[in-house]
């Protein structure tokens, strides 16, 4: 795959927020994920791109353990969180998913008012110790997520009410709210129109810097347009990583550069 | 000569007509069956329907309506001196004669009703053969009628789906018809009762004793009809069955739903149908004889006064067997929930537990509320259980340690055994009914139209 | 696996400190709520389980011996004085000079034979009560079967009576006072001294599932219920099955959808919500009442358990039908078929195997249905086996319902037994629902 003079090249001086080490994944009998090994920035924001069925929305959930709940789903290697091990029997995975936020292809709200949306997170946490520093929790929340001006009036509306574009930010400040380190979006935009996909994507780009985010996305436009680091993906392996700019304008394997061009996928 | 005769000829006439017609059709066009615009055997199936449908419309008017009809004629018919012996007990006069008709002459020594009786039977003969004759004839009305069709051009299969889509759209309409006729029965014979006992001292009375005199000089029976006692038990028993019922029913489905892995789930779903599948007679049998002495030398043994026939007993063991209610449609109610949701509420850290409580239970609560709604019309209308391990003595109390009476038991009890039909014993049961069946109806349409709009939030 | 080792990291300004003690207290009991609630839940299954093991478990340990009967062998001397000479007798009347001839007699003879020592009036009908009141027709029958016994003495076995049964299968306490108890230290002195000598014996009691219903609980069988279950069975089935698939094939292929099918599809719901009684109300006035059918009748018994079973069938008829996928109304359409053809040439075959497995299974909730039955008489005392749909029959529920009355003790053994058989029938027709269901079952 990669040798080892390149993927030095790519060693930043940061320490990584997430370290994949020979990671595979099994449901049953089928081989999903086979053998990754990537590192995962605070800084940055990495797309995960590839054909469907590549194994990438499964190394997504593989980062907060929601393989868990799928029966016979096997996962092997090591995924280190600051240097610990999440698949670790000692881990407590409530814990280690409020570390790590996701975000959901389609939108998810509870049918709940948006601001038991957003306040589920850090009640559940115990997070807030009053109901003022709760009410700050859920602004600041909708406010990084864009959301606080167009509902700052109708907090108490059906989270369901909403248009599906403030649906999905308003799952994006739900995940905020519980302070995550890491957040994993699981093709946040395939279900939205154009506009939304617009709005959604400026704002990955004003979160990136506070929280590693990892997208997995269909759409190459999306992540050439918002990450710094893209992983190509196929077959449940991982074919090339690197800066995003080098993937999409030099790739060094010809299946990416099929991929990207649209030869297949 | 019986009424099964008739059935048997009907059919044995549609079969020939059905061959004749085929054949028929057949020769019209001289064997060149292409040249029909429906096949052969439409034309036959046209013809059998036409012949088959009124002979049977008929000789069920003559099996709904023919005894009343033959009753009716005798009693216009009586000696005078009879009908006035009998003026205001009709009804009984008409029993005593259909015992003889049924059973021979051997239970009666009352020669006039006898005589009646010699009567009835032999109307009713008549009656048999007037049918045959007028099924028959509207028969052969309709033999002739598709006779007369068959032609080249006759559109055989067209008319004979037409006739069938009537048939089809009748038989739903059935289902409607059962309804009326529940509700007609039931209030029919519940205004006879009401045109004896108040409509407010059976609704709001204390006291219930269900006899009547059977003389005008009896003395010893004044009933009285206050159901109060009977809707107290019957509500003090629903309540023990779904404190039982609901927890368990309600636990069951979130673990098998949400804890349990499949190979658990596999075993625990047969488990709980069998429960369900269990006749209530085996359920009544199993609280009488079983956990009703149990309960009663628990509670000697605690120093408690347990009656043989506790209310808790019975409460307990109708619980068990609704538990399977509850637990089926909490399920399909918990699983109509989106995934989701689920999903969303666990990648937040939230723990199992705090996904049940926060975000299933929240979205099922219309599924839920009407599962337990229909647990509780079941509760409410169950039989066997009752009548075999709680009492028969109206009793107001709310100790589920004694023993209660409820609205089913006393139905049963009004109505086994020989009865007259306009006695206001018997009609008291009718009105029992009638309380009994909108009692479930409002809860079963509020359940049941509460699902549907769940059901649509979350297609 | 308490025990949860906290992260290490560095805090950043937004972040939650995950490692505060109050934090990780929170957790731990956040874990223990979970698992609590994981806990009644299985707790709960538990219980279902449980209770469906005892319930069972009681009813079979009940029964078993329901299908057991004890017999005394005594030493019968057929006196040819009494008895009729078979020599020259037609085999009819014979039979019928037979059961002229004082049976009890004989029986009485033959125990006093083996009892010299008891005397007296008294004493002498407690002796023979030791056999059921069955046991004359058992004697008449063997003599009547072998004519050449006459004049000699032979050994046979007759029914003991269900109070020494009780005694023999040892659910009758004996320990207890006498006064507290039907059979006196005499009575139990003789059984005793009969079983020393190998004459009581514990056999398979045949009768019990090829007979009718009796007074005398080692006579009774539940033959004569089975055959009413049969019969009832069968009308309810013939009525019920065309006009509920006739009712489905029309609500689900024909029926304009408009406000007068909603309310009939509404209607239908909630008559499956009825209790069964009401049904039995309605049986009563329309049936009974109007109709003026006889009562206690399979013919009256399965009209009443269709109008139950209707909405059931109708239902599961539907969701067969509506599960043949709109492919094949297209295919046979676009061959020219009109749509009454469709539906009878290709959607209600395929949807058979369905329509069966929901009518099987609404038949068996028939079958055990025992409340409306009550309301029109089915609830009398039938000793003949039932020969068609007119005679006065009961069904095997209400022959457990009035056996569970009885207050002899033997009863609760009958009973238990007769619930076997009726879960034994319950659990062979659920079975070939679920085996005609996987069977067909088919993923479009």
């Amino acid at each position: 795959m990669l040798d080892m003079a390149e993927e030095k090249d790519l060693q930043s001086t940061v320490k990584p927020k997430v370290t994949l080490r020979d990671v595979h994944v099994h449901y049953g009998d089928v081989h999903a994920v086979n053998g990754i090994d990537l590192d995962l920035y605070s800084d940055k924001v990495t797309a995960l791109i590839g054909p469907s069925g590549c194994g990438k929305s499964t190394l997504l959930r593989c980062l907060n353990r929601m393989n868990d709940t799928i029966p016979d789903c096997r996962v092997d290697g090591e995924i280190l969180l600051d240097g610990k091990n999440i698949y670790d029997a000692k881990i407590d995975v409530v814990q280690l998913r409020a570390r790590v936020g996701m975000v959901f292809q389609k939108p998810n709200p509870f049918p709940k008012s948006i601001y038991d949306n957003v306040a589920y997170g850090p009640r559940i946490h115990g997070i807030a110790a009053d109901r003022t520093s709760l009410d700050e929790i859920v602004e600041s929340s909708l406010e990084k997520a864009g959301l606080w001006q167009e509902v700052k009036d109708r907090l108490d509306d059906s989270g369901i009410a909403l248009s599906g574009g403030q649906q999905q930010r308003l799952c994006i400040a739900r995940a905020i709210a519980v302070s995550p380190e890491v957040i994993l979006m699981d093709e946040p935009c395939s279900a939205l129109d154009p506009i939304a996909t617009a709005k959604v994507e400026a704002l990955i780009d004003e979160l990136s810097g506070r929280y590693a985010i990892v997208i997995v996305t269909h759409s190459m436009q999306q992540a050439a347009r918002v990450s710094q680091k893209t992983v190509f993906f196929h077959l449940g392996e991982m074919i090339e990583q690197g800066d995003t700019t080098q993937i999409f304008t030099a790739p060094r394997e010809e299946r990416t550069r099929d991929y990207i061009t649209g030869r297949f996928g | 000569m019986t009424n099964s005769t008739i059935l048997v000829l009907i059919a044995l006439m549609a079969m020939f007509a059905f061959a004749f017609m085929r054949q028929k059709s057949v020769a019209v066009v001289g064997g060149a069956t292409e040249a029909l615009h429906s096949l052969p055997r439409y034309h036959g199936y046209f013809a059998a329907l036409l012949v088959l449908l009124p002979g049977l419309l008929v000789l069920v008017l003559w099996l709904a309506t023919g005894k009343m009809i033959v009753e009716n004629l005798i009693v216009s018919g009586l000696p005078d001196e009879l009908a006035a012996v009998y003026a205001d007990r009709i009804d009984l006069l008409i029993n005593r004669i259909r015992l003889v008709a049924e059973n021979g002459t051997g239970v009666e020594s009352d020669e006039s009703i006898l005589a009646a009786a010699a009567r009835f039977n032999q109307l009713y003969a008549r009656g048999i053969i007037a049918t045959l004759v007028f099924s028959f004839a509207v028969g052969a009305i309709g033999f002739v009628h598709a006779s007369s069709k068959v032609e080249p051009d006759f559109r055989a299969r067209n008319s004979f789906e037409r006739i069938l889509n009537g048939v089809l759209a009748t038989s739903s309409f059935l289902a409607i018809a059962i309804t009326l006729g529940i509700v007609a029965s039931l209030i029919f014979e519940s205004i006879r009762f009401f045109q004896q006992v108040p409509i407010e001292d059976f609704l709001f009375g204390l006291k219930w004793s269900p006899q009547t005199a059977l003389r005008a000089d009896q003395v010893a029976a004044e009933g009285s009809f206050g159901a109060v006692p009977l809707f107290a038990g019957t509500f003090l028993i629903s309540l023990l069955a779904m404190l039982v019922a609901g927890p368990v029913g309600l636990f069951a489905a979130i673990y098998l739903t949400q804890y349990a892995s499949q190979r658990t789930r596999n075993i625990a779903k047969p488990v709980l149908e069998i429960l369900a599948g269990v006749p209530t007679v085996v359920y009544g049998f199993f609280a009488a004889l079983t956990v009703a002495p149990l309960f009663r030398s628990t509670g000697a043994w605690l120093g408690l006064d347990v009656a043989s026939e506790s209310a808790l007993a019975a409460g307990l063991v109708m619980g068990i067997m609704i538990i399977p209610f509850v637990s089926s449609l909490s399920d399909d109610a918990i699983t109509a929930v989106p995934e989701s949701l689920k999903r969303g509420s666990l990648a937040l850290g939230a723990t199992t537990a705090e996904t049940i409580t926060k975000v299933l239970l929240p979205a099922a609560l219309p599924g839920i509320a009407s599962a337990f709604l229909l647990a509780i019309s079941r509760a409410v209308g169950e039989t066997m259980i009752v009548v075999m391990a709680a009492g028969m003595r109206p009793n107001l109390t709310a100790n589920p340690l004694e023993a209660v009476t409820t609205v089913t038991v006393q139905i049963v009890a009004l109505l086994t055994g020989d009865q007259e039909f306009d006695s206001a014993k018997t009609l008291s049961a009718f009105a029992l009914g009638l309380a009994l069946f909108v009692l479930t109806l409002v809860l079963n349409v509020f359940a049941l139209s509460m699902v549907r709009k769940y059901r649509e939030a979350y297609d | 696996m308490t025990d949860y080792q906290p992260f290490e990291h560095e805090q950043d300004d937004t972040g939650v400190d995950w490692n505060s003690p109050e934090m990780q207290a929170r957790l731990h009991r956040r874990n223990i709520g979970d698992r609590f609630f994981r806990f009644v839940g299985f707790f709960a299954v538990t219980a279902s389980a449980f209770f469906l093991v005892f319930l069972l478990g009681n009813i079979a340990q009940k029964g078993a011996s329901g299908f057991l009967q004890t017999s005394i062998e005594i030493d019968v001397a057929f006196d040819a004085d009494i008895l009729p000479d078979p020599t020259n007798l037609e085999k009819d009347a014979f039979a019928a000079a037979v059961a002229q001839v004082n049976m009890q007699y004989l029986i009485r003879q033959a125990l006093t034979n083996r009892f010299p020592e008891v005397t007296g009036r008294r004493d002498t009908t407690r002796l023979t009560r030791l056999l059921s009141s069955g046991a004359r027709a058992q004697l008449r029958d063997i003599v009547i079967k072998n004519p050449e016994l006459i004049g000699t003495t032979h050994r046979v076995s007759l029914l003991a009576s269900d109070e020494i049964d009780q005694v023999v299968k040892g659910n009758t306490d004996v320990s207890v006072d006498e006064a507290n108890r039907k059979l006196t230290d005499m009575e139990l002195g003789w059984l005793q001294s009969l079983e020393s000598e190998g004459r009581v014996t514990k056999d398979l009691h045949t009768r019990f599932l090829t007979s009718g219903d009796s007074r005398e609980p080692e006579l009774v069988g539940v033959w004569g219920a089975v055959a009413g279950s049969g019969l009832t069975l069968l009308v309810t089935l013939l009525t019920a099955f065309p006009i509920g698939v006739f009712a489905a094939i029309y609500l689900e292929e024909f029926a304009p959808k408009n406000r007068f099918t909603d309310i009939v599809e509404i209607n239908i719901n909630n008559l499956a919500a009825v209790p069964s009684i009401v049904f039995g109300l309605l049986g009563l006035a329309v049936f009974l009442g109007l109709m003026g059918m006889a009562r206690s009748a399979p013919l009256v018994g399965g009209l009443t358990l269709a109008l139950l079973t209707l909405p059931t069938i109708i239902i599961s008829a539907r969701s067969a039908i509506a599960a043949v996928p709109p492919s094949i109304r297209d295919a046979a359409r676009g061959l020219g078929a009109s749509p009454m053809q469709v539906a009878f040439h290709h959607v209600v075959p395929l949807a058979m195997p369905g329509i069966m497995t929901g009518t099987i299974i609404g038949m068996a909730r028939a079958l055990g249905e025992s409340a409306p039955l009550l309301m029109i008489g089915m609830v009398a005392f039938i000793v003949d086996v039932p020969a068609s749909i007119n005679d006065p029959a009961t069904v095997l529920p209400v022959q457990i319902f009035i056996w569970a009355d009885s207050p002899e003790r033997a009863f609760i053994e009958k009973t238990s037994a007769a619930i076997m058989v009726l879960l034994f029938f319950l659990i062979t027709m659920n079975g070939l629902a679920i085996w005609l269901r996987q069977k067909f079952e088919r993923n479009w």
